[in-house]
């Protein structure tokens, strides 16, 4: 069958929902779709610079490109480039697996005040995102609001030496801003219970063996075995990291010396000076899309054409593995459903687009990047947009 | 002789490599690939040889399509006398402690249930730089010598 479909978003849901039609129905035609010149989403610019096991993924979506015969249309942003309702016109389906890029707002008095960043915002200017805006000043003493596993991955960064970062794809700028930071002391801020905490066990694990780390627990799980009970049984380093749980906050002023919080503890209404605050208490829509209604849309059947994938559908829950579970079975359906229509053109939409890059394209600049990586990092991102769009580039070099 | 590749996969990295061991073997041997997830221990055959691609997640586990074979080593102790069987983990030494621990304890369920092992295990780092196809191939190589 040559059905004609349309992924949104070059994501690990995009890419994962991409193989598995491939996989079922080598003849598709299957073209996934970034708003950015290069492929990949979050394995790229979300997943830890530090974790690079876990950006192995990236080389089952290459072959993606390189084998399965899916085709990559980078620099192309739905909705600006290309409008949603000229690609369903064109295509037999249409996924949305665009994410949810956009910090959950705290949603409490001074949300806005100057020295408060999202963790989105924040790892998208560690990974050297082309969009992300400039490292902010952290302070000494950071208040890092929300346990999930950005929360822990921030804290990680933060906590980590120069040493530690070695055979990461951190870039010198990030690196040199940690070590500019001289943090010496962060504070973790969660409402919930410490036994209910959303982070994965693994991962404050991970935190505890860091050598300066030295992790406290306020109202602490109950049981000797909980995985941050015994990172702070085994960390002893010199900077403390300390955890409040059932803490809940209420509200931020601006002092001369930076932020105070306002929080309820079970202890009473507590204040807690920060040099800055860094929410990592999920992400949302940034409005580009109405999501909502595409949603509705999509989830109205069959006679729409549209699917949605990912964070885009289920909220910013779930990681790598749950992406693939739940490509292969949107793959299923959306083969069920998809009546080809021939006179669709597909790709032909995008005949002689200016700006729009292909897998090629970013096959030289992952060498590029990969060559030019100093010797205890893996890679060198190219940081800005327009050195992600220059290859074909410096093919004379 | 023919050669029969299962997977044990969380992320679709150990279904990729075992896809990649059947192409490269294709033309000299018969081969055949399948999930842990669709696979009964009863399935393997002592006159195949058996190649295991398995991967760990999170603290050291089973990932998530071993998961099933696993329970049914455990509940039902099949006999597995007279099978071979060679492991090959997918694991990420950033996570030290636990490092392979996928593979290890599913060589070791396999070994209590009578099967035997052939050559030696070994574990590709994804945290390392190698590909986990230059360290497989040889390796499998190696075995097939000796098998």
């Amino acid at each position: 069958m040559s059905a004609k479909i349309a992924i949104v978003g070059g994501g690990p849901s995009g890419c994962y929902t991409a193989q598995a039609l491939l996989k079922r129905a080598p003849d598709l035609e299957v073209d996934v779709i970034d708003a950015l010149p290069v492929p990949y989403g979050l394995v790229r610019y979300g997943v830890a610079a530090d974790h690079q096991g876990t950006k192995g993924v990236a080389r089952q979506f290459a072959r993606l490109f390189t084998r399965q015969k899916a085709q990559f249309f980078g620099n192309l942003r739905v909705g600006e480039d290309v409008s949603l309702d000229e690609l369903r016109a064109a295509y037999d389906a249409v996924v949305l697996a665009t994410g949810l890029s956009a910090d959950r707002p705290l949603g409490m008095p001074g949300e806005d005040l100057p020295g408060v960043i999202g963790a989105g915002a924040l790892t998208r200017a560690l990974y050297e995102h082309p969009d992300a805006t400039d490292l902010p000043h952290l302070g000494a003493t950071p208040v890092v609001i929300g346990t999930g596993n950005v929360a822990i991955d921030v804290l990680r960064l933060l906590a980590k030496t120069p040493a530690e970062l070695h055979g990461s794809d951190l870039g010198a700028g990030p690196s040199d801003w940690l070590a500019a930071q001289g943090i010496e002391r962060i504070t973790v801020i969660g409402r919930s219970p410490a036994a209910a905490a959303r982070f994965s066990p693994v991962m404050v694990k991970e935190l505890g063996e860091l050598s300066r780390a030295e992790i406290q627990v306020r109202h602490p799980a109950p049981e000797a075995e909980d995985a941050l009970n015994l990172a702070a049984a085994a960390s002893s380093g010199p900077l403390p990291i300390e955890f409040r749980f059932e803490t809940r906050p209420l509200a931020l002023e601006a002092t001369e010396s930076g932020l105070r919080l306002t929080v309820e503890t079970p202890e009473g209404e507590d204040r807690i000076d920060a040099s800055s605050v860094i929410s990592a208490i999920g992400f949302t829509c940034d409005g580009r899309l109405d999501r909502a209604g595409l949603l509705a849309e999509a989830e109205a059947g069959a006679a729409s054409r549209l699917y949605a994938a990912g964070w885009f559908r289920g909220g910013p829950t779930g990681a790598i593995p749950q992406c693939r579970e739940e490509g292969q079975a949107l793959a299923a359906r959306i083969l069920e459903e998809i009546s080809p229509d021939p006179a669709r053109p597909g790709r032909g939409l995008f005949a002689g687009r200016a700006g729009v890059v292909d897998f090629d394209h970013w096959q030289q600049i992952d060498a590029q990047e990969l060559a030019a990586a100093p010797e205890d990092r893996c890679r060198r991102k190219f940081a800005r947009r327009e050195d992600l769009l220059r290859p074909a580039l410096s093919q004379d070099e | 002789m023919k050669i029969a590749i299962y997977y044990g996969t969380e992320t679709g990295n150990a279904e990729m490599l075992a896809e990649d061991i059947a192409t490269e073997l294709e033309d000299a041997h018969e081969t055949s690939v399948a999930d842990l997830a669709e696979t009964a221990p009863e399935a393997l055959k002592a006159a195949e040889l058996n190649v295991i691609v398995c991967s760990s997640y999170d603290d050291g586990d089973f990932p998530a399509s071993a998961k099933p074979f696993v329970e049914k080593l455990n509940d039902e102790s099949p006999d597995l006398s007279g099978v071979r069987f060679a492991v090959f983990g997918l694991g990420d030494s950033e996570y030290e402690a636990t490092y392979g621990f996928g593979s290890m304890k599913l060589a070791d369920l396999l070994v209590a249930c009578g099967a035997t092992t052939l050559g030696e295990r070994i574990v590709h780092d994804a945290a390392g730089d190698d590909l986990p196809e230059d360290l497989a191939l040889p390796w499998l190589a190696g075995i097939l010598e000796t098998a």
